[in-house]
């Protein structure tokens, strides 16, 4: 056990000191946070897209439909949907995907940088690699996850959409409990998750590319170890962080 | 670059349908059981350096399924129901993502760290230098393994999901008995579920096999090239686990949910 707490504990490091450096003058990381962002909407948007469509029709529109459906309630669906596709598939997915598709870019990225000494040869030129690889990529990976968040619900409501034409059922009463059942703090608790969502990945990715070791094997190991424990802690996140605002708002509690 | 998007993903599936084709008849074909020593010991690494991971997830996403599902049916002001919602979030959808997201992570990325190291070290071309056929004994012995291994390991996952679930309705929320819970948790659910389900997440895990497989069997470009391949193998497997979870969805229970309620 004693290497992973070592492990967790240099990524809480590695997150203090990208959160200070990216705080404190200078600021050089405008041009590649640009580019990092253009590289993650680029490499991750039609995943996404496909992702949350295909989860949110299969899971929550299908299955929750055909227990309604039987019920002759099919218009709850769109308070349904407030559950799955706002508070939990949404975000959950969007970092899924971006773990799965731009986590692993960077660390494959920074891993081969370090395998080729650049990392080193960067800092004997005297640049800070935190502030110029480390930080652009951070910013870069929560503006983008908040980003796609928005996508990835509106994409589930199409589903939930598509799950209720499979059904023969008219939109009014979907779109009628939808708009009832969803509230500002479910919204703005899906955006706040998938900031830290994107800080999460970001911070793990960076941290396993740059300590990437050991030849061929190495960069892809680093890959594999960054992308398990970006889910892993991603997912734990999101059970903690949906406790506490579960059980803190009571508000979302009932129906209308 | 291509200019049209997904064309990428459909070049990347023809080559991997035929790949993946090639190591299922090698498997199917009886041809993998010569390397069936192989076989066992991927077999063996599959439990003992990728099943407590799973089991890990797989406990997560079931406290996550309860406590939605806890909070969703109190809302309704039936909180004794907790256990429809449940059944059907752990046995017919959480479980087989969360084994789908974690095998694409762990197992999928790890072939291709492993076969991509050995293909640049160029110790596939010495196993073909010795007559051994590396597709048979790489790709074939590695799927067999995964086809011993992982139905057991989802089978476990299903027990451990169930009781992540119960601790979060039952514990954590506490809205409803552990008995009132236990009845209406089982009464949705029977073995046919269990064997949809199962379907489901070895299918998953076939493709997520056969794509870490090819990426890694393909892999060419020195280090550099191993990462990008497994950043595209863990690309490909996302969108591949969503896709057949919602076909199977569609195909299991898509015309008739199984419900034992009315008609």
């Amino acid at each position: 056990m004693g290497p992973v707490f070592e492990q967790v504990g240099s990524m809480v490091i590695l997150t203090a000191r990208t959160l200070r450096s990216a705080i404190r003058a200078p600021y050089p990381y405008g041009d590649e946070l640009i580019e990092q962002i253009v590289f993650t909407i680029r490499l991750c948007w039609l995943p996404l897209l496909a992702s949350t469509f295909a989860l949110n029709l299969g899971a929550p529109g299908l299955q929750a439909a055909g227990v309604l459906h039987v019920f002759g309630s099919l218009d709850r669906l769109g308070g349904f949907f407030v559950l799955t596709a706002v508070r939990w598939i949404g975000p959950l997915v969007t970092a899924v995907v971006v773990a799965g598709v731009a986590g692993t870019a960077i660390t494959a990225d920074l891993g081969a940088r370090k395998i080729r000494e650049e990392l080193d040869a960067l800092q004997v030129l005297g640049v800070d690699p935190i502030k110029n690889l480390v930080v652009p990529r951070f910013l870069a990976l929560v503006l983008v996850t908040t980003l796609f968040d928005a996508f990835a619900i509106l994409f589930g409501l199409a589903s939930g959409i598509a799950a209720e034409l499979i059904y023969n059922q008219s939109l009014g009463g979907f779109f009628a409990t939808l708009f009832s059942n969803s509230s500002v703090t479910d919204v703005w608790g899906s955006v706040l998750m998938c900031a830290v969502f994107g800080g999460i990945i970001a911070v793990v990715c960076c941290f396993k590319g740059m300590t990437a070791s050991g030849g061929a094997a190495g960069v892809g190991l680093a890959v594999n170890q960054a992308v398990v424990i970006s889910l892993v802690g991603v997912s734990f996140f999101n059970y903690v962080f949906t406790a506490v605002l579960l059980a803190t708002h009571p508000e979302l509690q009932t129906i209308r | 670059m291509n200019t049209v998007p997904g064309l990428g993903y459909l070049g990347a599936f023809g080559e991997i349908g035929r790949f993946g084709a090639r190591v299922i008849g090698i498997v199917w074909t009886g041809r993998a059981f010569r390397f069936f020593g192989e076989s066992l010991r991927q077999a063996g690494i599959l439990i003992f350096g990728s099943g407590l991971i799973i089991w890990a997830l797989v406990f997560i996403f079931g406290l996550q399924c309860g406590l939605n599902g806890a909070y969703f049916v109190r809302a309704q002001g039936a909180p004794s129901y907790a256990g429809l919602f449940a059944a059907f979030c752990d046995l017919r959808e959480a479980l087989p993502y969360a084994f789908g997201y974690i095998l694409s992570a762990k197992v999928g990325t790890g072939i291709v760290a492993e076969l991509g190291a050995m293909r640049i070290n160029e110790e596939i071309d010495a196993l073909e230098v010795m007559g051994v056929p590396p597709v048979t004994f790489l790709c074939g012995s590695r799927l067999l393994g995964a086809w011993i291994a992982l139905p057991f390991i989802y089978l476990v996952g299903i027990g451990i999901m169930y009781l992540a679930s119960y601790i979060a309705v039952v514990k954590q929320v506490g809205d409803v008995s552990s008995g009132g819970y236990s009845l209406i948790f089982w009464m949705f659910q029977d073995p046919t579920d269990v064997i949809y389900s199962l379907v489901k997440g070895m299918t998953m895990a076939t493709v997520i096999v056969l794509v870490g497989c090819y990426y890694g069997y393909t892999a060419s470009g020195g280090p550099v090239g191993v990462g990008t391949a497994t950043a595209k193998s863990m690309a490909f497997n996302i969108v591949a686990v969503h896709i057949i979870g919602m076909v199977g969805t569609l195909v299991f229970w898509g015309a008739n949910p199984r419900l034992p309620i009315g008609g």
